[in-house]
């Protein structure tokens, strides 16, 4: 969602036009002093700092008109807040850091041995915020009712009161985020009664079950808020009283709609709005107020997509992994970053491990960093290596015909379309004719889950937790792709069409296990093949910055105490912050 | 009466065609909704297959059905006065979207046509009747204003009224911060006009030059014919030359054009609305057209083309009554 906020806006070319001078005085803010990183106790999820009346704005990337929608089960419409300030996970996971997950409606998490058994044992004495006791029945039916039941889950028992124990056919340490840290509990007496709802689909035609439900009254969830009113502009919600970590110190909450990030920015600058994540090209105009906080927590890999394999229909010249090596030397990353990503972001590692989080799984002998800066002579080598020759007009080519390739970027995402300018010259300079052309959103979506690509300009999704193997297994494996032509289905990220029984072997071997070293092992097999074919040639590490107010509130995930990922739309861990921030008292 | 029916059986038609077009034209955009959706979600993290699940039965089979059997679908449930379910903001029905945005569209765009079209009018009489004074400088500077890039005007507002100084509102039509959604108090209604002047303001700017440009040339035309010298000669006062003879006649072709503008208000404005965080038909058509939301789209351009067609029609009509000649084609 917030990807299309901050960059499908073709008015923040026109941002550029304006000079938003801020006339307050630069003193950086004073941060209040934050308690140091959590032990993982219970108390973790406690308010800090004074209760306050002051209602906290909320900017999550809504667009209006906004459509009073809490129910989970609903992907395309569903309201921030519901996700982590109603419906809480059994833990939240920490994106940006190393460390074991903050217990929330679940205190411990256990696996049996071979990876087929989890054990979770619940907090008790949580209540729904209409009343009736939370209990492992509730746990039971999130993961099990129709809409939500993963396949892979075998079963959910609730053994006893406060435990609960998910059983599956094969190890699936793997799925431990999914479970533990991405599916939301929701309350069994009220969910179970909206199984038959019956709505319309967008055809018209009847359409039955939870998704139909907007849950847009009242909902009946434990986390620290609930919902007070709805409008089309706005929504407002009021602290919960019998929250389980102790009701929340900020009274009430407004998230509020905006359509361009220039008016987030403005709202930002003129102190209206207390917490938004989005991108601002210079976020010194917005801090040097002094009433926010500021930090930039880069996650997501912005690469190329190259269609590299020719057995499963790709077509071009980028399917010669010389070719893609060729480009891969010939980009010059620093320029691209200070030029395109107006330089926030950070340095990408080519074997997509988060740099500062993942470090222990970058095996030895591989490059933790990708290079800075272009090397046209060693990209030139590559491709006379290969039998490239180089024509009149400069261009390498075999055969007479020189290399062309189609470098396609949505249009008006700015950023991605700067970046194809400058990796179309940086490529001229190697002698590779990189043509950059924009293509629609719809068409682009087409492209690439249909592989009819030659070069993309895209995203990874960085993994939620310190573990690069989610993005191993669906961006570079055999299973996670189909052939050109053929749609990707559920779950299937690897738009390349890569396919190497190596990697797709030494894949399946880390799945298997939760031994570090025998991961490892597999790791730096996985890392070895994407290093030597590119398969995506890896740009940056796309910036997240969120800008909270310091002045007002305390207790935000910060670089001093990063408990959690800080943007105001991350789901599940906005829940998370928002039990605990607090008033200042000033 | 012939000229009435010949009028009527030519908008008939051209409803039904612009109907089925507006069935067509989504259909054949690339790429479908539940890829556009699926990308999006992934930028907020990992995407489940149960996720990806509900998404499939949101969005229905499409596949199912052919063309033809979608199209008399579409046109039942048309005449039923329902357009279907919008994905963007599932499950408010296409109506409801639209019945919620067209009253601020209609209110804020249609004040600032009529307000621009007047201004315009009034100041090209004026200029025409005082060509080749110092009157004339009102064009250029008028113009100028008129080429400026409209989202510029709109973001400079802005930047110096209500960033800088802080006189008005950022965004929303009323104050987003205070009220909980639309209700009946002067507190409202106040913040209601307040919010709307920036917004207008920047339509006002936009487009008061055309109508200005337009209304004084063909006050200079006007001014030359016979029966205005015919007027002077019989010593009529030049106050009533101004309105009766000049302005009345010049104003013709303008009003044509008014028309057309007051069917495209539906349509609302889009960079006005996307920039103020306005409420309106344009932002609906637009977060329609970028998440390949059918019905939404449907149901905007719909609306659209009723509401110009129907002002194209009483336009029509009103000339044919206030100007025989248009009436018929043996003149």
């Amino acid at each position: 969602m917030i990807r299309g906020k901050i960059r499908g806006r073709w008015l923040t070319a026109a941002a550029a036009l304006t000079s938003v001078t801020l006339l307050a005085a630069g003193c950086s803010g004073a941060s209040e002093g934050n308690e140091g990183p959590e032990d993982g106790g219970g108390s973790s999820a406690s308010a800090e700092g004074a209760a306050t009346e002051r209602e906290l704005v909320i900017w999550a990337g809504s667009q209006t008109p906004i459509t009073a929608n809490f129910n989970p089960y609903n992907p395309a419409s569903v309201l921030h807040l519901a996700n982590g300030g109603i419906y809480e996970p059994l833990f939240v996971y920490n994106k940006i850091a190393d460390e074991p997950p903050t217990p929330m409606l679940g205190l411990e998490s256990e696996w049996n041995a071979d990876g087929t058994e989890l054990t979770v044992t619940l907090r008790e004495g949580v209540q729904w915020n209409d009343g009736e006791p939370f209990t492992a029945d509730d746990v039971v039916y999130s993961f099990t009712n129709d809409t939500a039941k993963p396949p892979y889950l075998e079963d959910a028992v609730a053994s006893d009161d406060a435990t609960v124990v998910f059983s599956f056919d094969d190890p699936q340490f793997t799925n431990e985020f999914a479970i533990l840290g991405s599916t939301l509990i929701v309350p069994e007496h009220v969910f179970a009664e909206h199984e038959k709802d019956k709505g319309e689909d967008v055809d018209g035609n009847a359409l039955s079950g939870l998704v139909a439900w907007p849950n847009a009254e009242a909902p009946v969830g434990t986390g620290p808020y609930m919902v007070d009113t709805t409008s089309d502009a706005a929504y407002t919600a009021k602290a919960n009283p019998t929250y389980w970590g102790g009701e929340p110190k900020v009274a009430s909450l407004r998230y509020i709609g905006i359509d361009s990030n220039q008016s987030a920015e403005d709202l930002l600058t003129t102190g209206q709005i207390d917490w938004a994540t989005m991108f601002v090209p210079q976020p010194d105009r917005i801090t040097s107020s002094g009433v926010y906080g500021y930090w930039n927590t880069p996650k997501d890999p912005t690469v190329l997509y190259t269609c590299a394999n020719a057995d499963r229909g790709c077509e071009g010249e980028q399917t010669d992994v010389a070719v893609r090596q060729a480009l891969n030397l010939a980009v010059d990353r620093g320029a691209i970053d200070e030029k395109a990503f107006v330089g926030l972001a950070e340095t990408v590692s080519p074997t997509y491990a988060l740099l500062g989080r993942d470090d222990k799984w970058i095996a030895e002998g591989m490059p933790a960093e990708a290079a800075q800066t272009a090397d046209a002579a060693a990209a030139a080598s590559v491709l006379e290596d290969a039998g490239y020759t180089k024509d009149a007009d400069g261009f390498y080519g075999k055969d007479g015909a020189a290399i062309e390739l189609t470098l396609a970027s949505p249009d008006g995402w700015t950023d991605y379309n700067n970046a194809a300018k400058l990796i179309e010259e940086q490529a001229r300079e190697a002698g590779l004719k990189v043509v950059a052309t924009t293509i629609s959103e719809a068409e682009y979506g087409d492209q690439r889950f249909s592989g009819k690509f030659e070069l993309l300009v895209g995203g990874v999704v960085g993994t939620s937790i310190a573990d690069p193997y989610q993005i191993y297994r669906d961006w570079f494996t055999g299973d996670f792709t189909q052939d050109v032509g053929t749609q990707l289905g559920s779950g299937e990220w690897n738009f390349s069409r890569y396919d190497d029984p190596e990697v797709n072997e030494a894949v399946a071997k880390a799945g298997q296990t939760n031994d570090e070293a025998v991961k490892k092992e597999a790791y730096a097999v996985v890392q070895e093949h994407l290093v030597e074919d590119v398969p995506f040639i890896p740009l940056v590490v796309n910036a997240t910055q969120t800008f909270y107010n310091t002045k007002d509130y305390a207790g935000w995930p910060t670089e001093e105490n990063p408990y959690a990922f800080p943007p105001a739309w991350e789901n599940p861990s906005s829940g998370l912050v928002l039990g605990k921030v607090g008033g200042t008292g000033q | 009466m012939t000229f009435y029916l010949r009028r009527l059986a030519f908008y008939a038609i051209t409803l039904w065609a612009a109907i089925s077009l507006n069935f067509l034209i989504p259909r054949m955009l690339p790429g479908d909704p539940f890829t556009i959706l699926l990308a999006k979600l992934q930028r907020s993290g990992g995407v489940t297959p149960s996720v990806e699940n509900s998404i499939r039965l949101l969005l229905g089979a499409v596949e199912d059905q052919t063309l033809w059997e979608q199209y008399v679908h579409y046109w039942g449930n048309l005449v039923r006065g329902d357009l279907g379910v919008s994905v963007t903001q599932f499950p408010t029905p296409v109506t409801e979207l639209i019945a919620g945005a067209l009253p601020w569209t209609i209110g804020l765009v249609g004040t600032a046509t009529v307000i621009s079209f007047v201004l315009g009018i009034g100041l090209g009489a004026f200029a025409g009747w005082k060509r080749g004074t110092w009157v004339d400088s009102l064009i250029p500077s008028t113009t100028m204003m008129q080429s400026l890039p409209y989202f510029w005007v709109a973001l400079l507002l802005i930047f110096v009224f209500s960033v800088t100084l802080g006189w008005f509102p950022i965004i929303g039509a009323y104050d987003v911060f205070e009220f909980n959604g639309p209700e009946w108090s002067w507190a409202f209604v106040g913040s209601v006009l307040y919010h709307a002047f920036l917004p207008a303001l920047t339509i006002v700017i936009s487009s008061v030059g055309g109508w200005l440009l337009g209304m004084r040339n063909m006050m200079v035309a006007t001014l030359s014919e016979d029966y205005i010298t015919t007027a002077e000669a019989k010593g009529l006062r030049p106050r009533r030359i101004f309105m009766t003879y000049a302005t009345r006649n010049a104003a013709m072709p303008s009003l044509a054009g008014f028309g057309v503008s007051l069917g495209f208000v539906v349509a609302g404005s889009l960079v006005m609305e996307q920039v103020f965080t306005y409420p309106g038909v344009g932002k609906l058509m637009i977060q329609a057209v970028r998440n390949n939301d059918y019905a939404l789209m449907q149901g905007v351009f719909l609306v659209i083309t009723v509401a110009v067609l129907a002002a194209l029609f009483i336009m029509d009509l009103i000339y044919g009554f206030i100007d025989p000649r248009t009436r018929s084609n043996n003149g």
